[in-house]
């Protein structure tokens, strides 16, 4: 654990009742193996479990690794808690909602309001200049064009990219794009922060840069993040280890 | 809020296309292209109407016979089928009418022509009386007499031997007024028929697109060697001022049911009709033009919601509705569509330009391309519209975009 893990840790032991952001309990995922099986097919495909029965839980201020080899369900988790897809079993609470019970579009609407994401390719519009990247949750979001200006080149400040607002990702290293993607998921002030395999792209010294990133995020934010990399998985205050859909021990 | 989000989509939609500009101006050039095509199909079909019409117009007739159906023959002179037979004593017949002013058999006939009786050119001989009102003599004179030649079906009159040609035949034969011209429907007929230009009208040049020499009717049918049968294409009627012509019309065909008897409106829809493989091409070529486009843009949006998958999944992912990125599309489509249009159109003119040129080069007729509001307007139309099913159509890819799919990768 690092320095500053040990800094927070201790911060968050004097806040015992630190805000939930993100809980499940008993999570199951299961998916259909194969097509339809179209007009003569047995109406009976195989299932696959991907996650049997996570139960976990991240606080504001707190910083979840998650590790595990492929297929491990790792990526099915983090879809689940970015509400993204909806368990097939148990409990999902993010930011106060019942994921279960969310349509499509509520699904999409507190993703928007609650969660930031960060991935590992960072998906960032390449016609768009830093700053509009940033900027573009809060167009969903209906604000006006002042507002959105001001609060991306806030962000974007703040990831230390103030200079480069008006470079789009084509003209940006791999860690400043990482960092754009970083600064838009930051900028509708999410609860909880995903970001899967952010270092995945990137040097280690770019890397190394993203992670400081995250570390100051975490004062905030609930962050969980998947990985192969245990610098990566450094950061983190606890570990959850993931083989075959379910957690492997004790977290560390 | 409405108002700041559409601004954005406006600002998004406007960075894409600058961002992608080859797949932009290939998207415009698609559109272009079919508005182009649409567009100069459109004239040539408005062009031929509106120049058939005012060929008849000017003519100063009310009514044409025809012996049948009016036929198109790319191997007859001027394209028509010379299908009436009798043609002298039916129009003498006709013009017995009161109502009737005047009925004149004319006839269109491939000719050979020279001035020395050595070198022959083909050029269109036709068998009309040049003169009278209708009869517009840029030089010399008219024809000084009337048929003299057809002498109540003997053929035993003397001809006049006299010529009205046009300025085409003026310049390709080097003649003038006064000067001689051999002309006969075979070789050897032409170098026994040697008739003086009285003077040059295009008057009757008009109505084939060509070169042509006009002398009497019989004058005509003597050359060419069809006496026997004296064939005409039709038989034009002048009616009297104030005489009903839909009712003369009627009382001819009821006393000719084997001939067509029709207005100059219902000649050219005649016309038109027997031109309907040629209009169907036509059409059929709009058609495709239009689906070419329609498929061009199409995927070429496809290809671009294709490869840009991943990033609209994470778009979606970090919270954006499927509203938005469709509207986003929307607009980049309708963009497209207006350019594409525009350009369509602003090519059209010089498009309009370059078919006429060859349709005077080829067919003789000038202006036959015409354009109109109309068809600049749905042009336009078709533009838009074109481009917006192609947003359309992408918007249903973009709709089935599952970020899930994607963003892992």
């Amino acid at each position: 654990m690092s320095s500053r893990n040990q800094e927070r840790g201790v911060a968050r032991e004097g806040a015992t009742e630190t805000e939930v952001i993100a809980a499940c309990e008993s999570l199951v995922r299961e998916y259909t193996r194969g097509s339809g099986g179209g007009w003569f097919g047995s109406g009976s495909l195989p299932t696959v479990r991907a996650l049997d029965g996570v139960s976990l839980s991240v606080r504001r201020g707190e910083i979840v690794g998650i590790e595990g080899p492929s297929g491990s369900g790792k990526s099915t988790l983090l879809h689940l808690l970015a509400a993204l897809d909806t368990p097939t079993a148990g409990e999902l609470r993010v930011a106060g909602e019942d994921v279960r019970r969310l349509s499509e579009r509520g699904r999409a609407k507190l993703r928007l309001e609650h969660v930031g994401l960060v991935f590992q390719r960072f998906h960032l519009l390449p016609a768009l200049s830093a700053r509009a990247n940033v900027a573009l949750p809060l167009v969903e979001l209906g604000w006006s064009k002042r507002q959105r200006r001001e609060r991306a080149t806030s962000l974007l400040a703040d990831v230390g990219l103030g200079e480069r607002a008006t470079h789009r990702p084509g003209q940006l290293s791999g860690g400043e794009q990482q960092r754009v993607a970083i600064a838009r998921a930051l900028a509708t002030e999410p609860d909880l922060l995903i970001a899967d395999e952010p270092t995945g792209e990137l040097d280690t010294a770019t890397g190394r840069q993203v992670l400081d990133l995250f570390e100051d995020l975490g004062e905030d934010h609930a962050i969980v993040l998947a990985s192969h990399d245990q610098p990566t998985l450094a950061i983190a205050d606890r570990v959850i280890s993931l083989r075959d859909g379910r957690v492997q021990g004790a977290d560390r | 809020m409405i108002g700041s989000r559409f601004r954005a989509v406006l600002g998004i939609a406007a960075a894409q296309l600058r961002h992608e500009r080859g797949r932009t101006l290939l998207a415009i050039v698609a559109v272009a292209l079919a508005v182009l095509a649409t567009t100069i199909l459109a004239s040539v079909g408005y062009g031929v109407v509106e120049t058939g019409q005012e060929k008849f117009d000017t003519s100063g007739r009310d009514l044409w016979v025809t012996g049948g159906p009016l036929k198109f023959s790319p191997g007859a002179v001027g394209g028509f089928e010379n299908t009436l037979v009798d043609s002298h004593r039916v129009a003498a017949d006709i013009e017995q009418r009161e109502e009737i002013q005047t009925a004149v058999p004319m006839s269109f006939q491939t000719v050979y022509a020279s001035t020395d009786g050595e070198e022959f050119q083909t050029v269109v001989g036709v068998g009309a009386p040049a003169r009278g009102p209708s009869v517009n003599v840029i030089n010399g004179s008219e024809f000084s007499t009337r048929d003299t030649h057809y002498a109540n079906g003997t053929y035993d009159g003397p001809m006049s031997h006299e010529i009205v040609i046009d300025e085409r035949t003026a310049d390709q034969l080097g003649v003038e007024v006064g000067d001689s011209l051999y002309v006969g429907g075979t070789l050897s007929a032409a170098r026994q028929n040697e008739f003086e230009v009285v003077g040059v009208s295009n008057t009757f040049s008009a109505f084939v697109g060509s070169a042509t020499v006009t002398m009497h009717l019989s004058e005509l049918q003597e050359v060419t060697g069809t006496t026997d049968s004296d064939r005409a294409t039709f038989i034009s009627i002048d009616v009297h001022d104030g005489a009903d012509v839909g009712q003369v019309e009627r009382e001819i065909q009821a006393d000719y049911p084997s001939y067509d008897v029709r207005t100059n409106e219902e000649q050219l829809e005649a016309t038109l009709r027997e031109q309907a493989v040629l209009i169907a091409s036509g059409i059929s070529l709009v058609a495709f033009a239009v689906a070419a486009g329609v498929a061009l843009t199409t995927n070429l949006q496809f290809s671009l919601v294709y490869q840009r998958r991943d990033r609209l999944a994470a778009i979606k992912a970090i919270g954006w509705r499927t509203r938005t990125l469709v509207a986003v599309t929307t607009v980049k489509a309708l963009v497209v569509g207006i350019l594409g249009a525009a350009l369509g159109l602003v090519l059209t003119y010089p498009g309009v330009a370059v078919v006429n040129e060859v349709a005077a080069a080829i067919a003789g007729f000038e202006g036959l391309v015409q354009l109109s509001t109309e068809i600049l307007v749905g042009g336009l139309v078709l533009g838009v519209v074109i481009s917006f099913l192609s947003g359309l159509a992408a918007s249903v890819l973009i709709a089935r975009v599952s970020p899930l799919s994607y963003i892992s990768r």
